[in-house]
């Protein structure tokens, strides 16, 4: 039987690990089936350790009725501890059974969160920098935090629905048998009790989702104001937002006092239901008893049953809805998890080459072996465009833009929609560009030819989206764990970046916050980029690394990086001079083509469009 | 600058990392061991597993880099406080639920009787009309339940408004320095998750213990007046169960709260995961990822190892005690009834009461529970409000527009100075540019003039007041500090520009959109300047967003700008589209700008370079470049 945390290795599967059973993704219920077999053991066991746990409630009644029949009524002390004897095992059975039904639907439930969070985390990996290009990055992370949960609620409203289905034809065979008039009135009534409150059912949820609504609008009130507070306090408007949040506050009140009444007129009818019930039952049966039909014992049993049925039709109601909110969310799970890499191995794969050139054939673009070439462009896009290129990754600017203009609601539908559309024509867009030869070679072989995961080994892109993760400073810098001390101080100082080490306390102990939040941009700029230094690959290609960075780091951090990469292919996109003067070999990029090269003096004095690129970084201060 | 590093041998681990996440006897396998070795072991995680828990709670009550929070007297006397303001629905909220309650409590006794009336010799008589009595009581029970009911969510929804409007009144009046000094991440936080939480225990926690706990004193009271005889035995075994009830209690909240920061931990390890997902691919980071998300969520399994434990040993106590009481009152029943102290009816409403007790003692177990979640989350809502002030607004009013800084030195942690005697003295008009390496104290200096801290010793006066002692609104007529500019809040075009001065009118704001070019594309919008914008409604562009930003400094009008470049508007990729704007906020104001790009140095009146919290090089651009000294070698780098 399986428990959790789940082991779930498949997707990508590390070093040293068989992979796990792929979920079935051929439609969203074939999900949910994969899901619930891959724990039938444990909702299985859980099913008939309910059985047991509800006992106390299915016999528990009818040996009430029979210690009043047979002990009570009949003056008779052993029937009545024979009865009550056995009242008292079954009540510790059940409570026995209780916590072990409470520890089996915990498992099962987070069986199924975390697995799923750890299928999305292994799919995440799996698809790598395509991810974003397929799915939005909220859809992704709502299937591992909110839909994973659905999937538990659904294995555990399985077990206790079926224990409840069991304890409910119990009950139906009970009652009937000790009564048929009273037992079908009790196993109608059921129904009908649970039914009473169905038409006011629609009215409360579409109140509840109006108060969902407008408390996250609240909600975002809210955190709109904490990220804008440096402009609240500093220029004003506080009171202007403090009453808009107030009012939508109020908004949000009125909505919850709406779906209140609704609430209320449901419990209000339901006593009013079940006490008129019981009332009739209680009649019906004192009536019975009166002419002889029914023992005491047996209508204080039916008291006890009167009520209990509600119970297992709730839950059956409860499972409906469960299994449709199940397969809801199996089908957006489903649109991460079938997603694949548009690569495929290449065959046969070739071996990246020792040494070489790095040559781009669509610019006409060659970063010669141990040099460091400076790319210079007047549109900064088409130099991080071949940036990518050189290390054969998806260009950002193919992306279908994000949903800017997309006002109201209505076309909010349809602009979803199409965008949809538009991912899954770039899908089918990535595949055929990777089938094809990429364009780009090393040491004269095309880099579609060599294993992906070879190639990033060889040839580094920091692009300016590069990103720092929570952990220890020694983290962030060396990651792989695979640096000496004096490497990584090497790797700081060649970045600048030992005011970070200052800054934080504990030193390289010291923990960075999610993403680097708590850094300066500045800051965050110089540890991705010390990250890069260390490493220390055959190529290594930056795009525009000290954007962030005032003059004086920038004038450090290039010569420190000219130094460090001494004799190693290097590659920097940029159009700062103080990084020229260091180049071994400058490009000059314009309109998709590499239109002049040579060093920064000879470009300076050389090529007018050269001199108006890196001058006008000058000029645009003219304001 | 090596010496920076003083520190690296020191804090540099060579094998500390890779380490198991979780101590080894969380994850050993007891296979094989003996039913004694078991128990011990089982009782060991669990004290493991509690000692975490309370370690990753008192971690989330005082984040190291995050804002105080209340204790838990000061959340008492504020909720009480909040009652007292509504104590008469309060009161009704009481009133009707127990009415309700009592009514509920009416129909076992009436239920009884039905009994004793049929089990008496002879024929039963007057059936009907004892059933149309509770037929009676049932109805008035329903009525009060409605009543009872609305009354709880009025003042439920209206305890939850007033106190979630506290809290953003008081984020609205946090510190200035403090605002721009500490991360927004805690503060998001509890405007998400802990006004989430508190709503929870304020909405339905608070109603729902309270009619919980009327219904089972309200029904104690009932079974006593039943029968004391066939009460007592049973409520001794309840009350018996109180212990275990409050160990959990105790232990409960502080386990949740352990297990929501697992969870949000999980969140955060993918959310890293997936934004960064090039990253992680470029860096051949997706093993560490994996490992890191099942860290994380085996962290998460032993939280709630620790909960389903603590569970189940309640469970374990009121599982029985709640369910044992019948079988006494059947045995107490039948012994009564045999000696005549009893009749069939009381047995039968005794029993009823017993069954019907435990629901709202579960219900109040779980409330509370609920309660002391809501209430650390209330805590820390509470602690934004024990922020002290960080300045004293005095009377004195400027006398002019010149502004004068004398011998600054400022501190963020003791003993460490980043500014060394700073002198400093702007003209009226001037165009100025702060120059210097990253950590030179430039960005400080900037901060003291603009008026957000306060220096250590030495002073910042415009017009002869001392900046901290202008009341703020006052000071924003002085002087602002232009960062973040670009957010664009939720609300109208008016909002997001009136911020400065609120009482502006639409010719005002018409006038400030003309001078920043903006006029043109909000008189195109479908409403105008009531078209609603921000993060779900109409979204700008990032070039609007800035004409916006800087609008809203036009209608501010303070005659002096302090510009960080690193995090302003005033970015040189974007300016050439922005020329126009630009220029209009600048012309007529002094203008202090932290450069990190020369050509802003070049073309200031003066250029201050800033080194290591001293200032080096005083002068226009040509005289630095004369002197040939740091500025001057940086800008032949620049340049050459």
């Amino acid at each position: 039987m399986r428990n959790f945390p789940p082991v779930v290795s498949v997707f990508h599967t590390l070093r040293g690990e068989t992979p796990t059973s792929a979920p079935d993704i051929r439609s969203p219920s074939r999900f949910l089936r994969w899901q619930m077999w891959q724990q039938a053991p444990v909702i299985a066991t859980a099913t008939l350790v309910g059985i047991l746990w509800q006992l106390p409630l299915t016999v528990g009644p009818w040996l009430v009725g029979r210690a009043v029949d047979q002990g009570m009524l009949a003056r008779s002390v052993g029937g009545t501890l024979q009865w009550a004897g056995l009242l008292l095992l079954v009540t510790i059975i059940g409570a026995v059974f209780g916590i072990a039904m409470h520890t089996l639907v915990v498992r099962s439930w987070l069986i199924a969160l975390y697995g799923t969070t750890l299928l999305v985390t292994r799919k995440a990996v799996q698809l790598g920098h395509v991810l974003p290009r397929r799915s939005p990055t909220g859809e992704v992370l709502s299937v591992a935090s909110s839909d994973s949960d659905e999937f538990g609620a659904l294995t555990e409203i399985t077990a206790r629905g079926l224990s409840q289905l069991v304890a409910y034809l119990t009950v139906a065979a009970i009652v009937l048998l000790t009564s048929p008039t009273l037992g079908l009135m009790v196993l109608a009534a059921a129904p009908v009790l649970v039914g009473a409150a169905l038409p006011m059912l629609r009215p409360l949820h579409s109140r509840q989702q109006a108060e969902r609504t407008r408390n996250s609008t609240l909600t975002s009130m809210a955190t709109d104001i904490v990220a804008g507070l440096r402009i609240l306090r500093g220029i004003g408007g506080e009171s202007t937002f403090g009453r808009n949040y107030a009012s939508q506050s109020q908004f949000t009140r009125q909505a919850g006092v709406a779906a209140g009444v609704w609430q209320a007129a449901i419990e209000a009818v339901g006593v009013l239901m079940s006490g008129c019930f019981l009332v009739v039952l209680m009649y019906a049966g004192t009536r019975a008893v009166d002419s002889g039909q029914l023992t005491v014992g047996e209508l204080v049993s039916f008291l006890g049953y009167g009520l209990f049925m509600v119970g297992p039709i709730r839950t059956f109601f409860e499972f409906a809805q469960k299994l449709t909110r199940a397969l809801v969310s199996a089908k957006k799970a489903v649109a991460v998890l079938e997603l694949t890499p548009p690569w495929r191995e290449p065959a046969p794969p070739v071996p990246l080459p020792d040494r070489g050139d790095l040559v781009d054939e669509s610019t006409g673009f060659v970063a010669r072996m141990g040099l460091l070439t400076v790319v210079v462009s007047s549109v900064p896009e088409s130099s991080a465009e071949l940036a990518d290129r050189l290390g054969r990754w998806f260009t950002v600017a193919e992306e279908p833009p994000p949903l800017l203009e997309s006002t109201g609601r209505r076309w909010g539908r349809q602009a979803r929609t199409e965008r949809r559309e538009q991912r899954l024509l770039m899908a089918v867009r990535d595949a055929a560009r990777a089938a094809e030869p990429w364009g780009v070679s090393y040491g004269g072989v095309d880099l579609g030819r060599v294993p992906l995961d070879e190639l990033r080994r060889v040839i580094l892109v920091s692009d300016t989206n590069s990103r720092l993760f929570a952990g220890t400073l020694q983290e962030a810098v060396d990651p792989h764990n695979a640096l000496t001390r004096e490497q990584a101080e090497e790797a700081l100082r060649t970045a600048a970046a030992e005011d970070v080490y200052d800054a934080l306390p504990g030193g390289w102990a010291g923990e960075l916050d999610e993403r680097g939040r708590g850094l300066s941009g500045g800051q965050r700029q110089r540890v991705v980029l010390a990250r890069a230094v260390s490493a220390d690959p055959r190529v290594l290609v930056l795009v525009e690394p000290t954007s962030a960075v005032d003059a004086h780091t920038e004038a450090r951090i290039a010569e420190r990086l000219a130094a460090h990469r001494q004799g190693k292919t290097t590659v920097v996109t940029t159009v700062s001079p103080l990084w020229l003067h260091h180049a071994d070999h400058v490009v000059l990029l314009s309109g998709g083509r590499v239109v002049a090269e040579g060093r920064h003096e000879e470009l300076l004095t050389g090529e007018p469009e050269y001199r108006d690129v890196v001058l006008r970084t000058m000029e645009v201060a003219h304001v | 600058m090596s010496d920076l590093l003083s520190t690296s041998a020191a804090t540099w681990r060579d094998s500390a990392r890779d380490q198991p996440v979780l101590p080894i006897e969380l994850t050993a396998n007891q296979n094989g061991a003996s039913v004694r070795a078991r128990i011990k072991g089982l009782r060991d995680r669990h004290r493991l597993r509690r000692e975490r828990a309370e370690r990753v709670y008192a971690d989330s009550r005082n984040p190291a880099r995050g804002w105080p929070v209340a204790d838990e007297r000061a959340v008492v006397r504020f909720i009480a406080g909040k009652i007292r303001e509504r104590r008469w629905s309060f009161t009704a909220l009481v009133l009707l639920n127990a009415l309700a309650a009592a009514a509920a409590l009416a129909i076992p006794a009436l239920l009884g009787q039905l009994i004793d009336r049929v089990t008496a010799p002879g024929p039963a008589t007057g059936l009907g009309s004892l059933a149309l009595l509770i037929v009676a009581v049932v109805v008035a029970q329903a009525v009060f339940t409605f009543a009872g009911q609305l009354t709880s969510t009025l003042f439920g929804q209206n305890l939850l408004a007033s106190m979630r409007e506290y809290v953003v009144e008081t984020i609205l009046r946090l510190p200035l320095s403090r605002v721009e000094g500490a991360s927004t991440g805690d503060l998001v936080t509890r405007v998400t998750r802990d006004v989430g939480t508190m709503s929870r225990a304020v909405q339905t926690g608070l109603p729902m213990a309270v009619i919980a706990l009327l219904t089972v004193v309200l029904s104690v009271g009932a079974m006593l007046l039943n029968s004391v005889l066939l009460s007592l035995p049973s409520l001794l075994v309840i009350a018996g169960s109180v212990v275990q009830v409050r160990r959990y209690l105790r232990r409960a909240s502080i386990c949740y709260i352990a297990e929501g920061a697992s969870y949000s931990r999980i969140n955060t390890t993918l959310t890293e995961t997936v934004e960064g997902a090039r990253t992680v691919e470029a860096l051949g980071l997706a093993g560490r990822r994996v490992v890191a998300e099942q860290d994380d969520v085996a962290v998460s399994a032993q939280a709630e190892r620790y909960g389903v434990t603590l569970r189940n040993l309640l469970f374990a106590v009121i599982d029985v005690a709640f369910n044992v009481p019948t079988v006494i009152t059947v045995v107490v029943g039948a012994w009564g009834y045999w000696n005549g102290y009893l009749t069939l009816g009381q047995i039968t409403a005794a029993v009823l009461y017993v069954e019907s007790l435990s629901g709202p003692l579960d219900r109040l177990v779980a409330q509370v529970d609920r309660l002391q979640v809501g209430a650390a989350s209330t805590a820390r809502l509470l602690g934004i409000a024990t922020v002290p002030a960080d300045r004293e607004p005095g009377t004195a009013v400027p006398t002019g527009p010149e502004l004068v800084a004398e011998g600054l030195r400022f501190a963020y942690r003791p003993d460490h100075d980043v500014l060394h005697g700073v002198d400093f003295r702007p003209r009226v008009g001037e165009r100025i540019a702060i120059v210097g390496p990253s950590g030179s104290g430039k960005s400080t200096l900037g901060r003291l003039l603009a008026g957000i801290n306060g220096p250590r010793t030495g002073s910042v006066r415009i017009g002869g007041v001392e900046l901290l002692e202008l009341p703020l609104e006052q000071l924003r007529e002085e002087v602002a500090l232009v960062t973040q500019e670009h957010h664009v809040f939720v609300g109208s075009v008016r909002d997001n520009i009136v911020l400065g001065r609120e009482t502006a009118n639409d010719d005002a704001v018409w006038a400030a959109l003309d001078a920043v070019g903006s006029a043109d594309w909000v008189r195109r919008l479908p409403d105008q300047l009531d078209t609603r914008v921000g993060s779900g409604n109409l979204a700008l562009t990032p070039a609007q967003a800035q004409q916006v930003a800087m609008a809203r400094l036009v209608i501010a009008d303070p005659h002096t700008l302090v510009l960080d470049e690193a995090t302003s508007l005033i970015d040189p990729r974007t300016a050439r589209t922005l020329e126009g704007s630009v220029h209009a906020l600048l012309v007529g104001r002094t203008v202090i700008a932290i450069a990190h790009r020369l050509h802003t140095a070049h073309d200031a009146d003066r250029v201050v370079v800033v080194i290591d919290g001293r200032i080096v090089e005083l002068g226009s651009h040509d005289e630095l470049v004369a002197q040939d000294g740091e500025y001057a070698g940086l800008w032949r780098a620049w340049t050459s």
